[in-house]
């Protein structure tokens, strides 16, 4: 990147010498350039970049130079940067009509006062992001790869899409990295950490510590390669072959262990925490039962998992034990997320009302709990906010070999669905074919990373993707082959109000029309993944920041018909769009309404869902969440669920209390946090974007509700 | 009264051929690549994932589903016969499309 000096710098004056002479070929002037240092000047460099970057000829190259030459001259500069003749060279061929070569000469960067402003302040695109050195290092690379994915790896239409709204190509700043990752830790279980570029290579572990400090590392590395969740099926059972030797206590201090080393690594790494979750089961799922074992030193145990259930149960007991404690002020851990899966085996497994208490328990006291509920023969691997990849007929066979078990969604590109109804004004055919259009384009910017990452990966072992080229079992790590490509939607309640005039809530009628809305999209997604050979799968997008984003950009753009249907606090610019197929935040509806209808659009969203239940400083009995569970996994559709208290953290005396207040009810100091959901996992409310604090005031509290 | 169907599941085409669907207000869904509408509906009624595993699905008049061929059946020919329509004769055991996974929703 150049630098550029003060005009008026003492320093600048005296390193910079400029000597014009009258022979224009030859002006003493230095120009501090891109590679940190400076050079004289030489306008042959102007014509080299425009022959090695465009496709203009050499004449106009040569005739730009000398006239940006001449500018030069005559407008005595005493600093002459390297970006800046370039932005002179690009307004030259702007004047001169060469758009095209414009675009291909441009400079990525960021401007001096942004670089000032994201030293100092926090960035709140992603709540998961501390605000540190490291935090705005992040921010400012994610900037410019940012610019560059928006030039250099969609196309113009593509690109337009995402600027204006129209969708939201998620993670851009990410550009290099496929978007989140469910492996199993028999990998490292069998093949040690043995990762490329490491400086040293450790053999499978023969000790539950030394595994737990693998499966850290190892995800601190896929952190760096994703940008976002990275998941771990099935993991107390895994882990079972190594906890025989251990006491009660020696498993729960494993358990300790492992959530304090996720939970920390946000400050330990400085960018973003390891997004980590963590599949669990109380019984050994069908799959796995006849699996060979892996135990220490990565040999076989001569037993199947099957025999292993008492221990995974221990673990999956302990884990929940430290989740009920939380930290050492009492607040809940972040990370990791513990999923727990709800099967029909589950009901059939001893032990398994106890556990149900013991984890409701925890979603009461702490709402660390996701319950994911697999019905049927329904298989699946669950992370990040709501994700989950069903196991289909390959990855189950995979599951005799675990550590071939990885999936991966390659990116995600959210559909702003109220703007469609903004512009089909009524007509429901104009509607359906605009969010066609809006899938098939939505495809094209897919098939357009997909094609950016194979380029990248074709680099092997030697390329910037090494650690996903690692083929210790016979195939990369990433197998692209196998990739989901996530299509996400914002705001099909705020569609139904603009369409219909009433919401999700008010009607039937609205829900049948939002439930086509859907499964037009599911039918969409399955042509054009028959088509172009690529899974293209719905999900429920997270929407931490593109809620707000297509919602500010509505009201700039559709201003007359936004500002009707917008939620939040506009005098505050707190607005928002409901998150995906997610009704109302704040419609009062009891919390099995609520999953069950919402629930209804579970199935046609094949690649993850979620229903949150805000309780705020509600902490209902065990039993009372128990027998909730129960009957969502038994009489609706709903994928996954999690209950949401709010907590307030004192910063002066390190009490945790309940409920969000402005002051401290232990010492009355006002340097409070919140802490709560913000869309699928905990974080403090300070890190929150506006359009989440409005949503957050928006919510409606199920505070009585599980007492009734 | 609704039958979900698809046009390649042999058990819903014999369905279809023996009993006068329309004249006994039967209403059919046929699931495919291009009715969002019918598959709206079959969500509605919280079924997808039933559907991906068998088709037909008969759903009642007061919301209940039927999954079974033999319940369904016989609750045609009660409903057939409370309408005045006739029943074709039916085509001996014909269920080998199902057994490739052609009677469910893909």
């Amino acid at each position: 990147m150049g630098v550029v000096m003060p005009l008026n710098a003492e320093t600048a004056q005296a390193r910079t010498q400029r000597v014009v002479n009258e022979d224009s070929t030859d002006i003493a002037l230095f120009v501090r350039s891109s590679q940190d240092d400076m050079t004289g000047w030489n306008r042959q460099r102007i014509v080299d970049a425009l022959l090695r970057e465009t496709f203009i000829d050499r004449g106009t190259a040569e005739k730009i130079s000398r006239d940006i030459e001449v500018t030069i001259q005559a407008g005595k500069v005493k600093t002459i940067t390297g970006p800046l003749i370039r932005e002179m060279v690009n307004a030259k061929l702007l004047e001169m009509g060469l758009e095209e070569a414009r675009r291909m000469h441009t400079r990525l960067g960021v401007p001096l006062y942004d670089v000032d402003q994201l030293l100092v302040q926090h960035n709140k695109e992603n709540a998961n992001v501390p605000h540190g050195p490291e935090a705005t290092n992040l921010t400012l690379a994610e900037g410019i790869k940012k610019e560059y994915a928006l030039l250099h790896v969609f196309s113009p239409d593509v690109a337009d899409a995402h600027l204006s709204g129209d969708l939201h190509l998620h993670d851009l700043g990410f550009i290099d990295r496929p978007y989140c990752s469910g492996q199993s830790l028999e990998y490292i279980k069998k093949f040690g950490l043995n990762l490329p570029h490491a400086l040293s290579m450790a053999k499978p572990a023969k000790h539950a510590e030394v595994l737990l400090a693998h499966m850290v590392k190892f995800a601190a590395s896929l952190q760096s390669h994703f940008a976002g969740a990275i998941g771990w099926d099935a993991i107390n059972l895994f882990y079972a072959p190594y906890l025989e030797e251990l006491s009660d206590d020696g498993v729960k201090q494993l358990a300790q262990m492992m959530i304090y080393e996720f939970s920390q690594q946000a400050v330990a790494r400085g960018g973003q925490a390891i997004f980590s979750d963590v599949n669990i089961y109380w019984e050994v799922p069908k799959h796995f039962v006849d699996v060979p074992a892996i135990g220490p030193g990565g040999v076989y145990t001569g037993k199947t998992y099957g025999e292993y259930e008492k221990q995974a149960q221990r673990f999956a007991w302990a884990l929940f034990e430290v989740y009920k404690e939380g930290d050492a002020a009492g607040r809940p851990f972040f990370f990791p997320k513990p999923l727990v899966h709800i099967t029909e085996k589950f009901f059939k497994t001893d032990g398994h009302m106890d556990f149900l208490h013991h984890i409701c328990e925890v979603a009461s006291v702490k709402g660390n709990t996701y319950f994911v509920f697999d019905r049927g023969d329904t298989a699946k691997i669950s992370e990040c906010c709501r994700l989950s990849f069903k196991l289909e007929a390959s990855d189950i066979e995979d599951a005799k070999k675990p550590w071939k078990m990885r999936y991966s969604a390659l990116q995600n590109v959210t559909i702003n669905l109220p703007r469609l109804a903004f512009k089909a004004q009524g007509d429901d055919t104009k509607l359906f074919a605009l969010l066609t259009e809006k899938i098939q384009l939505a495809a094209k910017a897919h098939g357009q990373k997909k094609k950016f990452i194979e380029r990248l990966m074709s680099l092997g072992k030697g390329g910037p993707l090494s650690l996903l080229a690692m083929d210790l079992d016979g195939e990369p790590y990433l197998k692209l082959h196998r990739c989901s490509y996530l299509i996400g939607m914002v705001g099909l309640n705020e569609l139904i109000r603009v369409h219909l005039g009433q919401e999700l809530h008010d009607s039937d009628a609205s829900i049948k029309f939002g439930l086509k809305v859907i499964a037009h999209m599911n039918i969409v997604c399955n042509k054009l993944a028959e088509s172009m050979g690529m899974k293209f799968v719905l999900e429920q997008t997270p929407a931490e920041s593109t809620s707000f984003r297509f919602a500010k950009l509505d009201l700039a753009h559709f201003n007359a018909e936004a500002e009707k249907v917008v939620q939040g606090n506009r005098e505050k610019g707190e607005v928002y769009y409901s998150n995906s197929t997610l009704f109302n935040v704040g419609a009062t509806m009891s919390p099995i309404a609520r999953v069950e209808k919402e629930g209804l659009f579970h199935p046609l969203i094949e690649a993850g869902s979620i229903t949150h239940i805000w309780l705020g400083e509600a902490q209902p009995d065990k039993e009372a969440l128990a027998s909730f569970v129960i009957n969502v996994f038994k009489y609706t559709q709903n994928d996954q669920i999690a209950f949401s208290p709010e907590f307030t953290a004192c910063l002066a005396c390190g009490k945790t209390s309940r409920g969000l207040s402005e002051t401290c009810p232990y010492c009355e100091s006002k340097d409070v946090d919140g802490i709560t959901r913000i869309t699928g996992y905990f974080t403090k409310i300070s890190s929150w974007n506006k359009g989440k604090l409005g949503e957050l005031h928006d919510r409606y509290r199920n505070i009585d509700r599980f007492n009734q | 009264m609704t039958l979900f169907t698809t046009d390649d599941c042999v058990l819903c085409a014999q369905l279809k051929k023996q009993f006068d669907l329309s004249a006994m207000d039967v209403q059919v869904e046929v699931l495919g690549n291009n009715d969002a509408g019918a598959l709206a509906h079959l969500a509605w009624h919280g079924l997808v994932e039933k559907a991906r595993k068998a088709l037909p699905i008969l759903v009642l008049d007061d919301s209940s589903a039927l999954h079974e061929f033999g319940h369904i059946e016989s609750q045609l020919l009660d409903r057939a016969a409370r309408y005045g329509c006739g029943v074709a004769a039916k085509r001996p055991g014909n269920q080998a499309g199902c057994e490739s996974g052609s009677c469910a929703l893909q």
